[in-house]
């Protein structure tokens, strides 16, 4: 019994930490703007390779938590459904929401092992749904 | 029979009893320093590197978490960064873990953010 709660309370852990690489990884590409339209427009867009980036900064922030996952973060990262909103007023087909602004929004399956829950037949590897969005400032 | 009964809850649900406080208690504390961590990181980026206020926010921040700033190490990697490039702030601390009967131990808690830097040198 004490093993399944620590066990569910370690899941908790690392499914929030996986929450908050994702939250990071938008946080840093929707950071960068694309200068040329900038320099046309005066209008802030997102960088051209604004959803690699966030790829790579999620895999890069999930490495901290490798250890628990059934996959390696390259993998979960390049496995997410990474999306560039450029236009003000873009509906997000996943969430449902409308941003304002432009938008960066990142939805994954991080695969977490939790061995100890095998001892109550649950699943040895829990998938945890992370979803995080950033709007420009 | 009673004496039986006691050297179980003694023996038994006292260690369940610390362990599940011991371990939510060092669950609560690491996932207060990730964020800290994190908005650390954050602002590391936005100054271009390691610099005296993003120690004094990590440390406020902390610190409003219950977490004793000065007990806590933390490591702000490279020191000075560039446009577009990452740095990474690390900060570890420990926590103790006493479970009678069971377990005296101090395990690290470790956070780790990587953000981008913003300052174009």
């Amino acid at each position: 019994m004490l093993a399944g709660s620590l066990e569910l309370g370690s899941l908790r852990l690392v499914a929030a930490k996986a929450r908050a690489a994702a939250d990071l990884a938008t946080i840093v590409a929707i950071g960068d703007q694309d200068d040329a339209a900038f320099a046309a427009t005066g209008a802030y867009r997102p960088s051209p390779d604004a959803e690699a980036v966030a790829r790579v900064y999620f895999a890069r922030n999930l490495d901290a938590i490798a250890g628990s996952l059934d996959r390696s973060p390259d993998e979960i990262a390049a496995a997410a459904d990474v999306a560039v909103f450029r236009e003000a007023g873009a509906l997000d087909q996943r969430s449902g929401r409308r941003y304002d602004r432009p938008a960066v929004r990142v939805a994954a399956v991080v695969p977490v092992r939790t061995p100890a829950f095998a001892a109550f037949l649950l699943p040895r590897v829990t998938s945890v749904e992370v979803l995080a969005a950033s709007v420009a400032r | 029979m009673a004496a039986l009964e006691t050297v179980l809850t003694v023996t038994i649900l006292v260690p369940l009893l610390f362990a599940v406080i011991a371990f939510g208690d060092a669950f609560q504390r690491w996932l207060a320093q990730d964020a800290a961590a994190i908005q650390a990181a954050r602002f590391a980026a936005e100054v271009g590197g390691d610099a005296p206020e993003v120690r004094a926010l990590l440390a406020d921040t902390l610190r409003s978490s219950g977490i004793d700033p000065e007990r806590v190490l933390v490591e702000i990697e490279p020191a000075r960064v560039g446009w577009r490039e990452p740095i990474r702030l690390t900060v570890t601390s420990s926590a103790a873990l006493d479970i009678p009967f069971v377990l005296h131990a101090v395990v690290p808690l470790r956070s780790t953010a990587i953000a981008r830097g913003e300052v174009n040198r």
